[in-house]
This record gives C-alpha cells, structure tokens and sequence, in this order.
C-alpha cells in the first residue's frame, strides 16, 4: 500500500510540473506511467512529443512548423538538430540564433537574413532586395512564421490527474489504515490470550 | 508532495508575472508606439519536476498602424528603426513620435526627450517634414528655412534593447550599437509627417491572453491544494 501512495505521489508530481509549465513555449508534458511489479507499484514517465497548438505572435523570427516535418538547426555543440519551433533573433552577423545558442541552417550552412526579413511556408527566406537564402527543411514542411507552437499542456486533463492521485492516495491510506487496524486488533487479542 | 507543492507554486508564480504583462499591454495599448511585450518562461529541473521559471520579458518590434494625428510635428516611422532622443545626456531611442516645441527650438516629447537633429526657428509658424527626415521650417512671411534632418538608428538585435520608459530604449552589448540610417531611399524606411505609430497591442488576443492566464492560475493553484492535502493525510497516518 505504501507503494501505491508513493505512485499516487509521483503522478502529483508530474501533473504539477506540467501544469506550471502551460505557458512555456515549446515545452512537452510528462505523462506518468504505472506498473505492478514484484516491488509494488512503480511510476515510471515518458515526454509526450505530440505537437502543441500553434500561438501567433506576429514576430518574423518566430517560427513553427504546421502538420509534420521540422527544420534544421547547429546547436552550440556544432551538431544538427531537428526543430518543430523556436522564438529566433538575428545577432551581429545576421544569422538567426535561439535563447539556447541553436543556429538556424540554410541550404549551404547558417542562414544569414537582413533585419526586414520574412519566411514564408516553404521556407524561402525574402527580404527587401530579393529572396536571400533558402532554411534547410524536411521535405513538405509548412513553416509558419509569426507563430510559436505552445505547450503541449491541456489543463483540464492535469487537473483530472490532480484529482485522480489525490483520490488514489486517500484510498492507499484509508486501505493501509484498515490493514493498520486489523493488525492492531490481531496484535491486542495475541495479547488478551496470554495475559 | 514537496515537489509537486512547489512545482505548482513556481507555475501560480509564473501566472501573476504573466497576467502583470499582460496587464501593462492593455493599459498601454493606447499609448502611441508601444510594444506589446510578452512574458517568457522555460521550466526547470530534470523533466521539469521543479516546475518553471520566468526568462524574462520580451517587447515585439512589429510595426504599429500610423494614424493621422492633429499635432504639428507628429512624426511617425513607416518601416524598422527608431528616432535618437536625448535626456539629462543619456541617449535614447524611440518610435513614438509626438513632439511639441521646446524654448531653444528643440523638438520634445512629453516625458522631456529631446530629438537629436532638429532645432526649429523660433519665428517659425509651422514646419514639414520630407521622408528622408529633412525639416523645414516655413516663417509667417512664406520665407523658408531648413530645420535640420531627422536621424534614424538601427540596430542589428533591437530586441535586445533595454526599455528605461515605456516607448524608449538604451542599447545594449546585445543589441550592437545604434547604426545611422537614412530614411527615404530605396527600400528604407521613410519618415512620416502628421501620423504618429499606434501600439501593436491587440486587445482581443490580450484578452483572450488574460483569460487563459487566470485559468492557468487557477489549475495551479489547485496543484498546491492538492499537494497540501495529501501531505495532511500523510501526516494523519500515524494516529496514537
């Protein structure tokens, strides 16, 4: 029984984490998985990589991905990544780079835009003079620009997970309270019989 | 329970900064040229267990509608940068642009920032502005006579930019230093006489934003109840 207040817990915990998260762009939700084992219950979590809605934001530099696919990034460790959606700014030499140092790839390496530069759907980047480069994108990857892919997060579904655990842990108690009173009552009439 | 409580206290956190944002857009959404600025947050700890935490404030540059404006020296910028203002001998940079005359022919706006550039005669009536910036002023006798030019600056991360008012801004190592831009050219942003930039704060999507942000509020605080309870029937388990 302790196992299962420990598993109710857990699932506390994570539907918490998500729920102060509900407003963090990008950000993907835990989703708590419980097994019965030979040591009891045990809670184990997995991040749930659905894609989240898709917030406007009206800046060019924000970019997601509508449907499938994603776009090609150099993190700061130089290896490529894949990206669904990043809140982008254009530094010193014109290259678009993410609050964690990603830099965004272009078909011949890091794209280089001018400051008035739009993106559109198939990722051609435009500016005053022309179009200057090209992102690097999976094939057939609508890019939306303006917007940011919000959290993954339904609110209503953690609080049902909310209610769920603390129901499941006062049922764990009220269970290890009945098995606690048995015992004491088994533990009184050994008791009773010797005295 | 500890974590749980906690990681829905930084969310409940998170929420009251959120609505705070939100709140100052909708009170500045009449204020010419303000920037809609948006609260960012990114969670903390492994899995996000330890909830979230505020990364900052972020103002958006887009370009606010122009409006025409009764004043007789409302500028507006049709296009990126900002005008160089000074005040106390700090230099700032702004879209808004509505100036009145100053004693000593300077152009001022309402919190006292002086528009670097321009002195106006003091015996002229009225003045107008072409797109590249140059002012001239016309005198009671139809005599003519130039006022000076607007300066533009532009920066290479204007939002990196540091706002020390509501519409101005001091650069910053991560903007890069203020370019000087020339507007009216080809393909640069011209200088508007007689509008002035209204703020790009939508009401509808900040209402919609403050509506999710108190549900928000609510959800989590709903966590901390929860954690609280069963941490009250942790605490009943052992009965004497």
């Amino acid at each position: 029984m302790a196992t299962a207040m420990h598993a109710a817990k857990s699932r506390l915990d994570i539907a918490a984490a998500n729920l102060a998260n509900v407003s963090t762009d990008g950000f993907r939700k835990r989703v708590a998985h419980a097994a019965l084992t030979a040591k009891g219950l045990v809670t184990s979590s997995r991040t749930d990589e659905t894609g989240g809605p898709l917030r406007h934001t009206g800046r060019a530099f924000d970019l997601a991905v509508a449907g499938p696919g994603s776009f090609f990034a150099r993190d700061r460790g130089g290896r490529t990544i894949e990206l669904r959606s990043g809140s982008f700014e254009r530094d010193a030499f014109g290259r678009l780079a993410d609050d964690r140092g990603n830099v965004l790839l272009g078909q011949h390496g890091a794209l280089r835009v001018a400051p008035d530069a739009t993106i559109d759907a198939r990722g051609i980047e435009r500016e005053a003079g022309g179009t200057a480069g090209t992102l690097r994108v999976r094939a057939g990857t609508a890019v939306q620009s303006g917007f940011l892919e919000a959290a993954n997060v339904d609110a209503v579904g953690e609080m049902v997970q909310v209610l769920e655990a603390q129901r499941a842990f006062e049922t764990a108690q009220k269970t290890l309270s009945a098995i606690d009173e048995a015992r004491q009552k088994d533990v009184n009439d050994v008791v009773r019989v010797k005295s | 329970m500890n974590r749980a409580l906690y990681a829905a206290a930084s969310g409940m956190a998170a929420q009251q900064q959120n609505l705070d944002v939100i709140a100052s857009n909708l009170a500045n959404a009449d204020v010419v040229a303000f920037k809609n600025a948006q609260a960012l947050f990114e969670p903390v700890g492994p899995n996000a267990m330890l909830g979230t935490a505020s990364t900052g404030v972020r103002e958006i540059f887009t370009q606010g509608k122009l409006e025409k404006s009764g004043g007789p020296f409302d500028v507006a910028i049709d296009g990126a940068g900002f005008f160089v203002v000074e005040r106390d001998g700090v230099q700032g940079y702004t879209r808004a642009g509505a100036f009145a005359r100053a004693p000593g022919g300077t152009l001022r706006n309402a919190d006292g920032w002086t528009l670097r550039g321009v002195r106006v005669d003091v015996n002229a009536q009225r003045v107008d502005v072409a797109p590249n910036g140059t002012v001239a002023a016309l005198a009671g006798n139809g005599a003519v006579s130039s006022a000076g030019q607007i300066a533009l600056a532009a920066f290479a991360a204007p939002e990196k930019l540091r706002a020390i008012d509501a519409t101005v801004f001091v650069a910053t190592p991560g903007s890069g230093a203020a370019r000087r831009l020339v507007a009216g050219g080809d393909r640069q942003p011209k200088i508007v006489f007689g509008m002035l930039e209204k703020s790009n704060v939508s009401i509808v999507e900040s209402m919609m934003a403050i509506l999710a942000a108190q549900r928000a509020y609510e959800a989590n605080s709903k966590g901390v109840q929860a954690a609280d309870e069963m941490l009250r029937i942790a605490n009943n388990l052992h009965r004497s």
